[in-house]
């Protein structure tokens, strides 16, 4: 009986090891995203710290950045928003993180209201299997980072029909097992504590320009859904629960190019939202985005219109919100070190970015200081997203009105004067952090940008890059030191390096 | 529930949990009813043909058994006796066989048929109960046994129940004898945690050559099966699939041996590193053990075996074969892959005075290392060759596989050909190892030395790191999860 005890035992022992190493396999095989974009929501609302939480779509991740709406307002937010996420996903999102924090507001982003089935791994009666295998693989995204428990589960289970699939997301170690020959250093970081993190507090920024918008027929003024959609149902869920706990809501429909349903289903937001008397801002209509330039695709915003939509929040939250300034308090210093980091992050990216429509689109932010030049004969003069891009940062209609060049332009950013210059104008003392420039056209293939302090430089000319017919160049908004030096010989709107 | 499901190790940890706590002479009842169980979860409808099997059987052997004690008892009732035992082993023999006619190859019959009439057949669709051709198999052995009277009709209705149903054989064997089973269910041993650890390492090894290599495998081979092109990658994917299928049969079949074994039943060995063969027949008293000598006992031995002369043995060794490629599916390919063995051996013997002169000319050693090498080589390659038929749809298809992979193109070995069919180079690697390290333990068992056996007398924190690695490397790199078919045993679908 002694030795059936101790064998017994010795069993238990065994199986509690082989528990403990699969545990540890399965904490390195996990696919890091999920935590990764929530690592900052834990420590930080375990501080207390998140006043906002950004709940949505993929659009709510691209279009609003907690690192900006921090470093320009001093707002504490998190960007929840997960790739995919309908609206029954985001309001088990949002259950999720209540049970962590206690923000005095909620954005909800109405995205996909539209959408009126209940699980994501059924979808519609002709959903392709592709769209529902994705619509899984992003649903892991927001969901893996959460722990086993029976919010989880009930989350799943309302998320999920088959229970296969719920499995998948209760025990992770069933999907991602067969990670082992992509493993990286990162993975195995994990063990010893270290996680890599959003580093835009849940935020993502996308940097294309989309050059050619959709737009699609506005549907009759205040024309709603024709039924009451799941997605309707778990919007009213979101603020019900916001309303119960004291929290603020407030509904957003962010800008894309929607098609005629979207905007149908903005206007069924703006409904949802009148019905529980919470304010919502229908941003399909409000010309906060130039579509030409702000976005990174038909359906998400580039790091631009992020900009732009974030500081309409920002605004709008400064004005509404009672929310405290919390830049430079003790306890929020991780939130100074995101945006210092994001700062710094924009400011080097301006500079090393190898596509002439992301650098000028990151030129607009104004963290350095920047000369864009166009030759004569260059085809960007036929590039209408190109000139507005530039016009953006001028802030004159002076390129846009061109046909051919040269076109000089100088933003200063430290001062924050702009200066042009197009044909045979020239420009001299044009003070700025480089120096007080000059600059001259003389023919085709030269001209002159020189610092009256240092006549030896010219800028603006290099035998090796002859045939190149745009120049951008930038510099420290501050110390005038030159940071990049960019040449691009312009195909159509095709705009290549080599 | 599968054999490779996470619900199949927790139902077998369960019934051995159980099995250990039991007084031994009720442990055939636990036995019975998760067998049943099993199988019900697997099949339900199916648990009709198996109960027929069961039942005339089961009551065919005991009136063949009660006739026989009759019989010997009075002497004048003994033609009558015979008639009668005959008339029963019959009409019971014909019936099981039938059942598994129609349900596994009515619509091969008729489609063969109707093809050499020049007619359409018409769509016979039924699906066969799981596990048919090797209960009914285990269920023959039994009823042959006992008209042989090499063993008793078991009159325990459950214990023979259970001898045909047995949970870790009805889905793809072992096809174990009664004598064998059934009298370890009467006489149960007591189990012990070496059998315990001896059964759980077993177990392991069958989940790693399954699910870390067979399955892995498995990707490359549908991938050059689906598209076969001209190369040495084609013959790549052929040896893969040779080894595909020892390395998901033997895993299979380590794992239920396994699972019998902590149980405390000791089932029948089913392989013994076949492919270091030195001939097609020594293959075949290493290759799925438990239908080679069902075949032998139960076909070629009543067909006259060896005893009726040079020509009757071929032809017996031809018949053999093809009921055995017949066995293993329904279709021409199987029958030409049996039939192919058949011939290597009858070529085999009538090439035996040519190969013994030339070994007699050169002076070669036989017991030389390089001459067993070669033959295993050989050997290797004629298996190699018959599996493309067993693998391929068609015999079209097959002669197609063939023909492509003589085509020698060896530099895909080096220009990254081999990573575009489903495995890339740590895949392969892992692959490489893992065949590596199946050759050393079979050459191991060939030698007479059972690693297990060695890695169960080492020290306890030993056992445990090696135990540990494999179930790591198992759930790790094995394949399983979304996407996964558990119920791809190649050998569960015959």
């Amino acid at each position: 009986m002694k030795k059936r005890i101790i064998n017994l035992i010795k069993i238990a022992l065994f199986a509690a090891v082989v528990l403990a190493c699969i545990v540890v396999a399965a904490t390195v095989v996990r696919r890091k995203e999920s935590n990764d974009k929530y690592a900052d929501f834990f420590t930080q609302a375990e501080k207390g710290n998140i006043d906002v939480l950004f709940m949505g779509s993929s659009h709510m991740i691209n279009g609003v950045n907690p690192a900006s709406l921090y470093k320009d307002y001093g707002i504490t937010s998190y960007n929840m928003g997960g790739h995919g996420s309908v609206m029954q996903a985001t309001y088990w999102e949002l259950i999720e993180a209540l049970d962590y924090c206690s923000p005095k507001w909620v954005v909800v982003d109405a995205y996909m209201l539209e959408k009126n089935y209940q699980y994501l791994d059924v979808m519609n009666e002709n959903t392709p299997q592709e769209d529902i295998d994705t619509s899984i693989d992003q649903l892991h995204l927001n969901m893996d980072c959460w722990p086993l428990n029976r919010l989880k589960l009930a989350a799943i289970s309302d998320l999920i029909q088959d229970k296969e699939i719920r499995k998948e997301f209760l025990f992770d170690f069933i999907v991602y097992h067969d990670r082992w020959n992509e493993l990286t250093k990162e993975d195995y970081q994990v063990l010893s504590g270290q996680n890599a993190s959003n580093k835009l507090l849940g935020g993502e920024l996308r940097y294309e320009v989309e050059l050619k918008p959709s737009t699609s027929p506005d549907p009759a003024e205040g024309e709603q859904l024709s039924e009451h959609t799941v997605g309707q149902e778990y919007l009213m869920k979101i603020i019900d629960e916001c309303q119960r706990r004291g929290i603020g809501v407030l509904v957003t429909y962010l800008p894309f190019c929607p098609t005629t349903e979207d905007k149908i289903a903005a206007n069924s937001a703006g409904v949802v939202a009148g019905m529980y008397d919470v304010p919502y801002i229908n941003m399909l209509g409000l010309g906060i985005i130039d579509v030409y330039t702000d976005l990174n695709d038909t359906g998400h915003l580039n790091a631009l219109g992020a900009k732009k939509v974030t500081d309409y929040l920002g605004n709008w939250l400064v004005a509404t919100g009672d929310l405290e300034d919390h830049r430079g308090q003790a306890g929020y210093e991780y939130y100074d070190e995101c945006a210092a980091r994001y700062a710094e992050d924009m400011r080097n990216f301006s500079g090393s970015v190898n596509n002439l429509y992301s650098q000028l689109e990151l030129l607009n932010f104004g963290d350095v200081g920047s000369v864009v030049y166009f030759n004569q004969g260059s085809g960007s003069f036929a590039d209408a997203s190109v000139k507005e891009l530039v016009a953006q940062i001028t802030g004159t209609d002076k390129i846009k009105i061109l046909s051919d060049g040269p076109y000089i332009m100088i933003n200063d950013a430290g001062s924050g004067n702009v200066y042009e210059a197009s044909g045979e104008e020239a420009l001299s003392g044009v003070a700025t952090a480089m120096g007080t420039m000059v600059y001259q056209p003389v023919e085709q293939r030269f001209r002159f940008l020189y610092a009256q302090e240092n006549e030896e430089v010219n800028y603006l000319y290099d035998d090796d890059h002859i045939w190149y017919d745009i120049q951008v160049i930038t510099y420290d908004k501050n110390s005038g030191e030159v940071l990049s030096h960019k040449y691009y010989r312009s195909y159509g709107s095709k705009y290549r390096e080599d | 529930m599968q054999v490779t499901s996470f619900a199949f190790l927790v139902f077998l940890f369960a019934v051995a949990a159980l099995n250990y706590c039991l007084p031994r002479k009720f442990r055939y009842i636990l036995l019975l009813i998760a067998s049943l169980g099993f199988y019900a979860s697997l099949d339900v409808k199916g648990c009709i043909v198996l109960a027929i099997s069961i039942l005339t059987t089961y009551a065919a052997g005991l009136l063949m058994d009660g006739s026989a004690g009759t019989d010997g008892q009075a002497g004048e009732d003994k033609n009558g006796g015979f008639k009668s035992n005959n008339l029963v082993f019959a009409l019971c023999i014909v019936l099981n066989v039938g059942m598994l006619v129609v349900f596994k190859y009515l619509g091969f019959f008729a489609g063969s048929v109707f093809a050499v009439m020049g007619k359409e057949a018409p769509t016979i669709s039924i699906l066969a109960p799981i596990g048919i051709s090797f209960y009914t198999l285990k269920a023959l052995s039994y009823l042959i046994d006992v008209k042989r009277g090499t063993i008793k009709a078991e009159r325990n209705l459950a214990k023979y129940v259970l001898y045909v149903s047995f949970f870790t054989q009805i889905i793809s064997g072992p096809i174990d004898r009664a004598d064998n089973l059934i009298s370890q269910f009467n006489y149960p041993v007591t189990v012990d945690i070496e059998m315990l650890k001896d059964g759980f390492l077993q177990i392991l090894w069958g989940y790693f050559m399954k699910l870390v290599l067979a399955d892995r495998m498995a990707i490359f081979v549908a991938d050059i099966y689906g598209n076969p092109v001209p190369g040495t990658i084609t013959f790549i994917g052929t040896l893969l699939y040779t080894l595909e299928i020892y390395c998901d049969f033997a895993g299979y079949s380590h794992i239920v041996i396994g699972a019998a074994r902590i149980l405390g039943i000791d089932v029948m060995n089913n392989f013994e590193a076949p492919y270091l063969s030195g001939s097609i027949a020594e293959f075949w008293r290493r290759w799925h053990i438990s239908l080679s000598s069902w075949l032998k006992d139960y076909i070629y031995i009543p067909l006259g075996g060896n005893r009726k002369g040079v020509a009757r043995k071929y032809l017996n060794i031809l018949i053999v074969f093809a009921v055995s490629g017949l066995w293993h599916g329904a279709n021409w390919t199987f029958v030409v892959w049996g039939l192919l063995h058949g011939l290597y051996q009858v070529v085999g013997y009538l090439m035996k005075p040519v190969r013994d002169f030339w070994v007699k000319l050169f002076a070669v050693d036989r017991e030389s290392f390089a001459h067993k090498v070669v033959k295993t080589v050989i050997t290797f390659l004629l298996v190699n060759l018959a599996w493309v038929f067993f693998r391929a749809d068609t015999i079209g298809a097959a002669f197609d596989v063939i023909g492509k992979s003589l085509s020698f193109t060896p530099w895909v070995l080096t220009n990254g050909e081999l990573f575009r069919h489903g495995l890339d180079q740590a895949n392969m690697l892992l692959l490489l190892i893992g065949v590596v390290i199946v050759f050393i333990v079979d050459l191991m068992n060939v030698r007479g030395i059972i690693l297990r056996e060695k890695i169960l007398r080492q020290p306890l924190w030993l056992r445990w790191l090696i135990m540990i690695v494999a179930i790591l490397v198992v759930a790790v790199c094995g394949i399983w999860g979304p996407g996964y078919d558990a119920s791809s045993f190649i050998y569960q679908q015959f």
